[in-house]
């Protein structure tokens, strides 16, 4: 189990309350292909948030490699999700003045390699997407779809157990849509999971395990068979 | 080790990818320190200046100017009697007395009164000793001597600056008009720092004053006396020496203390401008954390995406704060180096030798880093408190 929520909710302003999550448990295990669905609303983003510590829940616990975030200090607390997740957003987030290799490398900063052993990783995380050759290349002379690609080598180079993806085709045409999706179906393996919060049935359809959101609750946890 | 320069790597890479932005914050250290080291500098080039030059006066000259005693005459004068008394005082080694004369036009050559007459020059009857008194030299032919004296010779010295421009050259057997009289030039006096008006004067004998140009009598109207012990002492008694309890007074004084004067005016206006310039480095510390603040609120993506990668509040508050110190330490070498040549300019400019203290550069450029850093601590702390989920707009 690489990432847990139990008895998790999230609840926004004091006077007038919204529960964004409303008492949700659920874990995702090493090497688990995850869609998380939804209307706007329903709350899939708010739990991509706390599977991704990036926020804490108001009640109870996550658990990230079995250890509870919230007692953490930010510096541990930073440092774990640094280790065991990867971040792939819809806008992509790349630093604008960073080269591809750059953007890649800031993942690798503060970890105690050399700038050579930074390079080589981040490079290594660019060919598995493809882009090798584009690695001294800023994100404004990249295509969406090439962008998106540099994001998701962004995420792996740390080699993290899980990888949490917002909408990651969303920004997409369908032909770049399907290179993302795939290329997120080539990272899955045993050791890695990775989880996609999405608005698009067929990539939603495309993992092996979807999950179902309305109302800040789970409504359908189901595993998906493919033909 | 490793840590603080990947800190000061993304730092400077985040100040380098915005150039214009970064020159614009780091106008205010680099005005700031410019100023200080430049007030500082010009101060301390300018005394040394003066300190050269009342060096070179000596500051044992006493200037004496004749004063309508009860307020009677308008021409004050010091009769020559009293010249003698003022030379027979303990302590007095020389005395000169001079005597400028008004409404005569001086010209080089015939045909340039209208000039003259519009600019005109000075003409002033002195002592025979006047060089020696003041220790001027000349620098071409002789001063007026007891013969021109006695036999009311048409000779005249002129000052360098009027040698100049009239282009006298060294030795040249040449005369000048005055009022349509001509006078033979027979010297040429160097310049007089005590009295810059000299340099562009002419200097003719009391006896050709009074033949010529209708004084009563050779009395000056300004004494310069050398007295090199108890100078102060001797300025004091002279007024009472001249007048002997009559109407006629006298102004002693000792110019050297009015450049001792000038250099306090200096103090107080090197103490101005170091305030205007600590105003400039608080106004330009008033700018980094201004346009810093900004700066995050345009950065917020940036900032979110490094806390998702990992970077903790720490980090992030340590990246601003360097970006704030790499301002700091370039805008204080840049202040420091545009200061520098802002007091080698002045000092070439007016003569001066350049006088600036390494150290005083150091600790100014020092400041500035301090100012920049104590700046950069809002910023960077609203950047460290940015909540990532808010600045990445999830879904």
């Amino acid at each position: 189990m690489i990432l847990a929520l139990e008895g998790v909710s999230r609840i926004y302003g004091e006077e007038i309350e919204v529960r964004a999550l409303d008492d949700v448990s659920m874990e995702i295990r090493a090497g688990e292909f995850v869609s998380i669905v939804g209307p706007s609303g329903s709350g899939k983003s708010t739990m991509l948030g706390l599977l991704g510590i990036l926020d804490l829940p108001t009640h109870g616990v996550i658990r990230v490699r079995g250890v509870d975030a919230a007692g953490l200090s930010d510096a541990d607390r930073s440092r774990l999700r640094g280790d065991a997740i990867g971040f792939v957003f819809q806008q992509f987030h790349l630093i604008p003045h960073l080269t591809a290799l750059g953007n890649v490398e800031t993942a690798l900063l503060y970890r105690g390699l050399s700038p050579r052993q930074r390079r080589s990783r981040a490079f290594e995380a660019l060919e598995q997407v493809g882009l090798g050759a584009r690695h001294d290349h800023r994100p404004v002379q990249l295509s969406g779809g090439e962008q998106q690609r540099v994001a998701i080598a962004r995420a792996i180079t740390t080699q993290p157990g899980v990888v949490l993806a917002d909408e990651p085709t969303g920004a997409l045409d369908s032909k770049n849509a399907e290179n993302v999706l795939q290329i997120f179906h080539d990272l899955q393996t045993p050791d890695r999971a990775i989880c996609i919060v999405t608005h698009d049935l067929h990539v939603a359809d495309s993992a092996r395990r979807k999950i179902s959101m309305l109302d800040g609750h789970i409504v359908a946890d189901e595993q998906l068979v493919r033909s | 080790m490793r840590r603080v320069r990947e800190v000061i790597g993304v730092a400077v890479s985040g100040l380098t990818s915005r150039k214009v932005r970064t020159l614009l914050i780091m106008l205010g250290p680099v005005l700031g320190v410019a100023a200080i080291v430049a007030a500082i500098g010009i101060n301390e080039s300018s005394k040394g200046h003066l300190k050269a030059k009342l060096q070179e006066l000596g500051t044992d000259l006493i200037v004496v100017n004749a004063s309508a005693g009860f307020g009677f005459g308008q021409d004050p004068v010091i009769e020559a009697a009293a010249v003698g008394r003022v030379g027979r005082l303990p302590d007095v080694v020389a005395v000169t007395g001079t005597r400028q004369m008004s409404d005569i036009v001086t010209v080089p050559f015939a045909g340039a009164e209208d000039y003259y007459r519009a600019f005109p020059v000075p003409v002033i009857a002195t002592g025979l000793d006047l060089p020696s008194t003041l220790e001027v030299p000349l620098v071409s032919g002789r001063f007026l001597n007891e013969f021109d004296e006695s036999s009311g010779a048409r000779v005249a010295v002129i000052g360098r600056d009027l040698a100049d421009e009239y282009g006298y050259l060294r030795g040249e057997q040449r005369t000048i008009e005055l009022n349509g009289l001509e006078y033979g030039v027979v010297g040429v006096l160097d310049y007089v720092l005590l009295e810059p008006s000299m340099d562009s004067a002419v200097f003719v004998t009391f006896r050709i004053a009074v033949d010529d140009w209708g004084l009563d009598a050779p009395d000056p109207s300004r004494l310069y006396v050398r007295a090199p012990v108890n100078t102060r002492l001797v300025a004091d008694e002279i007024p009472v020496v001249v007048s002997l309890g009559g109407p006629d007074g006298a102004n002693a004084s000792v110019p050297t203390d009015l450049l001792d004067a000038q250099s306090q005016v200096d103090e107080s206006l090197n103490n101005l401008t170091k305030m205007m310039g600590g105003l400039a480095l608080i106004v330009g510390g008033v700018g980094i954390a201004n346009v810093m603040s900004i700066s995050v609120i345009q950065r917020s993506s940036e900032i979110g995406i490094r806390r998702a990668l990992g970077h903790s509040r720490g980090t992030i508050a340590i990246q601003f704060l360097f970006e704030a110190l790499v301002v700091g330490v370039l805008g204080g070498i840049v202040g420091a180096g545009v200061g520098a040549g802002v007091v080698w300019g002045v000092a070439e400019q007016r003569g001066y030798t350049m006088v600036l203290s390494i150290v005083g550069l150091a600790g100014w450029a020092l400041v500035s880093v301090g100012v920049a850093v104590v700046a950069g601590l809002y910023p960077s702390t609203k950047a460290a408190r940015l909540e990532p989920l808010e600045t990445l707009r999830l879904g």
